[in-house]
């Protein structure tokens, strides 16, 4: 029997943002547009939709300047993040 | 699958694009006051010149902050935790050492602010995975005992030399490999 996969996870660019931030301790903006290759206006979204589920954590402040949003995967994120990998492995039967 | 793993392998290949500077930052910065208290010490026999030494920490920490700032590199990693961690406690130490050693007379300040100093570089190497910064660590802490042997104006000197070869050789090292990899 197939484990659903977590819809929120099931997105290209949302699972990219969760994987870089599984793996770091923070990231900002920037540096997720440049590894997803995405556009701002979509990257904005995806991360205001994880924020919104809890699996991410958005600070915004300032670096000089300049605006700076930097993100952190929160233990829910994580929990989610782990599971999704587990039901995937399902499908792919690994 | 594949997405995940490549973005996490990205993630991982940006640890290897090391950045020397600050390695370079206290490295040249030690060198410098050094060989500025050697020389004055030694042409007029004041001791008082020894005060000379905090412009370490005055001149290397607004350094830092200020290559902190410019060198934002958008994420954080566990590493840059880790190694910020392993200098605050040397940094933090070091000066407490320092410090101390004004009213210790006798006290080898030298040598324990270069046995510590060479202890967080080759851990730093270590966990970079990086082999100039190795064994210029592990060299330091070998080399550190000179200055026990050596005495007088000379073991400033040895030093200064100390550190030319544990932090600013292989930090202009790291420098290059890391412009090298972007």
């Amino acid at each position: 029997m197939f484990k659903q996969l977590d819809p929120l996870l099931h997105s290209e660019l949302r699972l990219a943002i969760m994987s870089i931030l599984i793996s770091v301790e923070e990231a900002d903006f920037v540096y997720l547009k440049e590894q997803t290759k995405s556009t701002s206006g979509n990257l904005s979204v995806q991360i205001d939709k994880l924020s919104e589920a809890g699996y991410i954590e958005v600070e915004r402040g300032f670096a000089g300047k300049r605006t700076r949003t930097v993100c952190k995967i929160t233990e829910v994120g994580i929990k989610a993040f782990e599971e999704y990998v587990e039901s995937l492995k399902g499908y792919l039967n690994l | 699958m594949e997405l995940i793993t490549r973005m996490i392998k990205n993630t991982q290949q940006k640890l290897e694009k090391g950045n020397g500077l600050p390695f370079l930052i206290w490295g040249y910065t030690t060198v410098l006051v050094s060989l500025l208290v050697w020389y004055l010490f030694s042409t007029s026999g004041n001791p008082a010149w020894n005060w000379l030494w905090f412009l370490i920490p005055a001149i290397g920490f607004p350094t830092m902050m200020w290559n902190l700032r410019k060198q934002e590199k958008g994420v954080k990693t566990y590493i840059d935790r880790i190694i910020g961690y392993v200098w605050l406690v040397f940094g933090i130490g070091g000066f407490v050492v320092s410090a101390s050693s004004i009213f210790l007379w006798n006290f080898p300040i030298l040598f324990v602010v270069i046995l510590m100093m060479a202890s967080g570089t080759a851990i730093t190497g270590l966990i970079i995975k990086f082999k100039p910064i190795i064994i210029s660590g592990f060299a330091g802490i070998l080399l550190s005992f000179l200055c026990l042997i050596v005495k007088g104006y000379s073991s400033i000197l040895i030093f200064a030399l100390i550190f030319l070869v544990m932090m600013v050789i292989p930090g202009h090292i790291l420098n290059f490999k890391g412009k090298k990899h972007v």
